[in-house]
Order: C-alpha cells, then structure tokens, then sequence
C-alpha cells in the first residue's frame, strides 16, 4: 500500500498553484460582489492552461490524466476561490464520454457548459454557460437556455437557475454514466472545499501568531489555539477522504458511491467550521465586507448545499453501510482497550 | 496510490493469516475485556504470536524482533482483529517502554529485559503520572536519592498505570535534582515490580473495571545498573517513551474501542424497530460516524505510507487519537441510544453490554495517554507552529512550586 501523491502529482499540483495564485484571488471575488466583475481567473484561462481537459481522453484534446490529478488541481483552485468551478468540468467529461467532438470543445473553453440537474434547481456555472446537460429519463439531454442569476451568496459559484430550449438528446442508456458523473462532481467539489478550508486554517493560524490581546499573542491562548486545531484535524481528515474517493474513481468503481458520498459529506462540515473559525479568530475585523474571511464563509454556506446537502450525504453514506451489513447476528465481542497512563 | 498490497505484503499478510489458522486453539479468541482477568492464558497467547515471529516486528532482530516495517505490524494487527485474536497483553511494553529500553537502555539492560519482554515472559508497565502532576507530567515528586554504594532510593508516588498490577517490571520517572527546573532534574530507571516498598493498589473506574492502578514506593532500592541513560537526563529518556505512545495510540488509523463494523451491525440488527422518522435521524448520525471513522482509517494510511518512507512519526500521530476520541465518543452514544429505553440498563435482556460498557469506558481514552486538551495545545503549537501559553514554572525548581493538582 502507498497512500500518497506521486511525484508527478507533486510537481502537478506546485504548478497549479502557482497558475492560480497568479491569477484569481479573494480579491477577485470581492470584485464580483460588488459588481459585475467576471470571476476569476475565467474559463478561457482555465482551459488554456489544459485544466478543463485533465480528463479528458487525449484523442479529444485532453490530457487523458486520472480524476485524483484533477482532485489535486481542484484543490489549489479552491484556496483562492477561483471560478468558474473544475467540478463542471469534471462532472461534463464523464457525460460526454465518446463524443470526442463535444469534449473537445469543453477542453479548449470554447464551448461553456453547465449541468442542470432540476428545473429551478440552481446550476453550478450556469451564469456565463451557453450550453446545457441535464438527464431526461435514460437520455442525455444537451440544450440552450434562458438563466436567471439570483442573489448570489457566493458570486463565484456562478450559480443560475436555467429555463432549457431546444433540447436534443445527444445519448441514451446514460444512468449509470450520470451517476457517475455526479460522484466525480461530488469529489471534485470536496477538493475545491479541502483547498478553501486549508487556506482558511493558515490565514486564522497566520494572524492568531501576530495578533496580540491582554499582553500576549492570541495564539497561546487555548481557546484560539483549539478551534484551530479543531479545523486543522478537520482538514487532514478531509484531504485523506478526498485522495481516497479520487482513487476510487479512477481504480475502484464499487467503493466509488461510498467513498464520494463521504468526501461530499466531510466537506461541507470541514469547510463550514474552517471559515466559521476563521472570522471567530479575526474578532471585529473578521466580520468586515473589506476582509477576505466572509468570501470563504459564503464558499462555505453555498457549497454545503450543492450536488446534495451533507445530510443526505450520511444518509446514502449509511445505506451503502447497511447494505452490505450481515443482519441478526450475535453482537460484536466486548470491548477490548488498552489505556495507558494520563501522563 | 496504491491500496493493494505490495507482492511483499500479500505474502506476509498470507503468513500471518496461515500462522493464525494453524494455531487458533493456543490464541484463543478476543472477547476477554482485557487479557487481565486471564493473565497466564494471555500470555500463552502472545508467545504464540513471539513465536511465530508477529511480536514485536519493527524491533531489531538483536533483540528478539524481525526488523520489519510498520506496514507489516499493521498487517500483523488487520489480521490479529479480523480473525478475533485477543490482543497482545504486553502492549505497553512493546509499545512503549521496550522502544524507551532500546533507545537509551545499556547492552546488559538490553539482553536481560527484551526479548523476555516481547514473549510476554514478563509484562511492563509506564510509571510517569503523578496525583500532582497528570499533564503537567515534569512537575513530578517522586524522589530518587543516591546512596554511598551508589544504590537510589526511591520514595513517593503513581498514579493512573495501567497494568501494574500484573506487571514485573517497570519503567520509573523520578526527580533526582528538586533544585533545578523541572524539566531538567529527572532520571529513569527500571523498576522490579517485585520489590520490597513497592505497593499496588488498583483503581476502580466508572465503567466498574479497574485497569489503572496506584502505586506507591516506599524507600525501595533500585541500582545504578538500571538507570535508563543519564542522571537528571531522564525528561529526554521520557520524550522516547511519549512519542512512542502516541504512534501506539493515534497511529495506523486504529479504531479506539469496537470497530465501526460492529457499529453498523448493531444498526442493521436495531434500525427497524425504530420509526420512519427516527430511523432518518438514525441513518444520518450512522453516516456521520462512517465518514468520521474512514477519516481516521485514511489518515493513518497516510501516516503509515510516509513512515514506510523513511518519515519519523511526528506530532501528527496526537491528531489521530484526538480524531479517534472523539469519533468513538459520538459512535458509543448512537450506539446506546438505539437500544432505545433498554439503554437505561447497564446490561440488555440479551445479556449484552457493549455499548453500555463502551460509553463508559470513553471519557477515560479521551484523558489516557495525553487529554483531548493537551493534545490540542501539542498540534496547535508543534504543528501549527502557534505560540505556547505561557509557563510561569517552567524555570522554576519544582520544590519552591506549591503542591497542587487533585489529591
């Protein structure tokens, strides 16, 4: 067993980070509340630097790599907030499985699209998408539409809610595909929240260093430093969720349901708490429109909602348990536990 | 990624599973709450294990081990629980002070006490915490004072061992210096636990079981022979000890209590007696604690990968049993509560008390081995790199400290 990135993935990932930090921040973010500032660094850049085409086959223009170097990519995408999401690129290049031309055109950024799953649902990047994918029955439905932006929590999220026109089937038989494409959405989006929350862990430890209260600085005060580590063991066991749910994508399909549901579960809490915390240490100024914490805060309260909220996360995560669970059987042995000294 | 074992994996998992087979009758089966209220039938059973050569595995083969790696005594303990084989009774002398003999014992210390202690020839026990001084484990009283001939004598008290009442041997924390910092006037040793002075008492817990013990040292002569390392170097000799504790207790992703498999049973055998609506509820709190506990499986496989690396166990390891306490806490309570009102009682009419008795025995794991609290302050400052609260003994002589702590 070897639970950890390879090199590639290493190097990967540096470099991801490096192309986002260069060019989205939460700045950028604060520019789309306030006005009509596109998000950043948009789809054009995104897709030009190949990241809409991490899996998409090379035949179609991608670079044929696994869902996990997306998962990796995804990650850095989130500390800064970057938009539009990877997780409609990911979830798009499973449903277009086959249609190399189609694909393509989601590699290069040249055609925009957004899933929608519900009338009324709100759609993830549906904002500045041109085309549509949704589910009729057995039969993938690609389409225009008409989107309404709402108020959005988080303007980085792009989210609309879309009114379809001239709908075509473009596939049928796609259920188990459409199902699949959403659990590597699920995944995609548990990234971008791992990445949004480890960000929002350093900016708290950050500041928990240099601040000072009552003569000393805020970090050694135990109640500061706690809610931290709360959010930083948090964060750790969140990043394992995601690596192992991405692995599962690509190399292990009957563990793939489980494993995204729990990735999709874990982060909505990790996220939440990790920018909850993050306003909490910053005091006063924490709560300001001019600081960066209330943009992780609204990553955070939107997120939790989209692509099923946490609470039906544990419920399918629960379900699948159950399912495989041997019934009326005698109970477990008793408890066996080795305790040490308090010391 | 890799989840599959190596080809080197697969043949140890496959000698371990056929050693196990062969020898089912002699390791008798989990089930025991602690191989304390057997203690020759346990000890049967870990020399088996010796024996077999899955004792002790990442210890040098001088000493009695199979120089092997962590992933193969991960491998060892995946086998040992799927098939019920009663844990090793010497856990913490394997786990802690025989790691604390190798690192800083002399060669004789070494060929007397190792081998015979993985074997489970004689068990081990840790001798740190104090009435006085739990956390705050530098703040220790317990004196040892040197005579003519060089022997030390030994006076005072511990708290909170676990084990020592089946123990033979011991691994001592004393103050050897009280005039200078705490931290800086301690020294270990090895103690017979059979000596004249040495009293054991146990402690009995709310769970109506009594692992932990006090043990009280009334002028007993340890000799200089078995001082471990240095005099008034003995905190340095215990940082061996801790860490080496904390990988035992939060490393490898190890469920803390009954395994969230048997959790899942036990819902699949309760659920249906509850209403649609609480059966909701019920799901979504059984999902919580899944996540929680695949949380903790795939952290330890991380830390277990970058120790097969070549990494050191560091601070992180306090993560997982903080991450484990916590899990299990919340996994005990829905646990109990799906009984339902039955819950009220410490037994069911099936006779079972595995939830019942898992409830009360979690407070203690979430203050054993370093609290939930100090194991915060320990990744806050060494990992995050947070400031430390502020000391005002640190520099202090621990004999101008007033006496303080639960008496």
């Amino acid at each position: 067993m070897n639970f950890d990135l390879d090199d590639d993935q290493r190097v990967f990932a540096e470099a991801a980070r490096d192309f986002f930090t260069g060019t989205a921040s939460p700045a950028d973010a604060r520019k789309s509340l306030d006005g009509d500032a596109p998000t950043a660094p948009g789809r054009q850049a995104i897709a030009d630097i190949g990241f809409y085409g991490i899996t998409v086959p090379e035949a179609a223009g991608g670079a044929g790599q696994s869902v996990l170097d997306l998962a990796v990519v995804a990650e850095q995408a989130g500390r800064v907030l970057a938009g539009p999401s990877l997780v409609t690129a990911a979830r798009a290049s499973v449903l277009l499985e086959g249609d190399d031309k189609r694909l393509a055109g989601l590699a290069d950024g040249s055609v925009s699209y957004a899933v929608v799953d519900a009338p009324g649902a709100p759609a993830l990047d549906a904002a500045t998408a041109t085309r549509f994918l949704s589910r009729d029955g057995d039969d993938l439905v690609l389409s225009s539409g008409t989107v309404t932006v709402g108020d959005p929590i988080d303007p980085t999220r792009g989210l609309g809610t879309v009114e379809l026109t001239d709908s075509e089937v473009i596939a049928s038989g796609i259920g188990e595909r459409w199902d699949r494409a959403e659990r590597v959405a699920r995944i995609i989006l548990a990234a971008e929240g791992l990445g949004a929350a480890a960000r929002a862990v350093e900016m708290g430890v950050a500041y928990a260093k240099e601040r000072e209260a009552f003569g000393r600085q805020i970090g050694s005060y135990q109640a500061i430093k706690h809610m931290l580590v709360d959010s930083f063991v948090g964060v750790e066991q969140l990043r394992s969720l995601v690596w192992w749910a991405a692995w599962t994508a690509d190399e292990s399909a009957a563990e793939l349901p489980l494993a995204a549901a729990s990735a999709k579960a874990s982060a909505a809490g990790v996220l939440e708490q990790a920018a909850e915390t993050l306003i909490q240490v910053h005091g006063g100024i924490g709560f300001t429109w001019e600081h960066d914490a209330h943009l992780y805060w609204r990553r955070a309260k939107v997120d939790r909602l989209l692509l099923g909220d946490a609470a039906s996360a544990f419920d399918e995560v629960a379900r699948l348990a159950l399912a495989s669970a041997p019934t009326n059987a005698p109970d477990p042995a008793p408890v066996e536990l080795e305790p040490t000294t308090a010391s | 990624m890799d989840f599959d074992d190596t080809p080197d994996e697969a043949a140890w998992r496959e000698s371990v599973r056929s050693f196990i087979t062969a020898h089912r009758d002699e390791l008798g089966h989990r089930g025991a709450r602690n191989g304390r209220d057997d203690v020759p039938a346990a000890k049967a059973s870990q020399a088996c294990m010796f024996d077999g050569g899955f004792v002790g595995v990442t210890w040098p083969v001088e000493y009695g081990g199979q120089g092997g790696t962590p992933m193969q005594q991960a491998i060892v303990d995946q086998e040992m629980a799927r098939a019920g084989v009663p844990s090793l009774i010497n856990l913490i002398g394997i786990g802690m002070c025989g790691p604390t003999v190798i690192a800083h014992g002399s060669d004789d210390q070494k060929q007397r006490y190792l081998q015979r202690l993985l074997r489970s020839d004689d068990i081990w026990c840790q001798l740190f915490s104090e009435p006085a001084s739990g956390s705050d484990l530098a703040a220790l009283r317990t004196k040892a004072v040197q005579d003519d001939n060089g022997d030390w004598h030994v006076t005072g008290q511990k708290v909170w061992t676990t084990g020592a009442q089946i123990a033979d041997y011991g691994i001592l924390l004393t103050r050897t210096n009280p005039d200078v910092a705490k931290h800086k006037g301690l020294t270990m040793f090895v103690v017979d636990m059979h000596a004249p002075g040495v009293t054991v008492r146990p402690l009995r817990q709310m769970s109506g079981g009594a692992d932990f013990n006090e043990v009280f040292f009334d002028d007993v002569v340890i000799p200089d022979s078995e001082r471990l390392g240095d005099v008034d170097n003995g905190w340095r000799v215990a940082l061996t000890t801790l860490m080496s504790e904390r990988l035992s207790l939060g490393g490898g992703g190890t469920d803390i209590g009954v395994g969230i498999d048997a959790v899942i049973e036990h819902s699949a055998n309760r659920l249906s007696s509850l209403s649609s609506d609480q059966q909701a509820l019920a799901r979504q709190e059984l999902g919580r604690a899944y996540v929680a506990s695949l949380g903790i499986r795939y952290t330890g496989y991380r830390q277990l990968s970058a120790i097969s690396r070549g990494e050191s166990p560091g601070p992180e390891a306090s993560a997982g049993k903080l991450a484990g306490t916590v899990a299990s806490r919340a996994m005990a309570s829905y646990a109990v509560r799906l009984l339902g009102q039955e819950g009220v009682f410490a037994r069911t009419a099936d006779g079972s008390d595995t939830w019942q008795h898992l409830e009360a025995v979690l407070p203690g794991m979430a203050i054993a081995g370093g609290t939930d609290q100090v194991l915060r302050n320990v990744l806050g400052e060494r990992v995050l790199g947070l400031p430390t609260e502020p000391r005002s003994d640190k520099n202090a002589p621990v004999k101008s400290a007033p006496a303080g702590g639960q008496q």
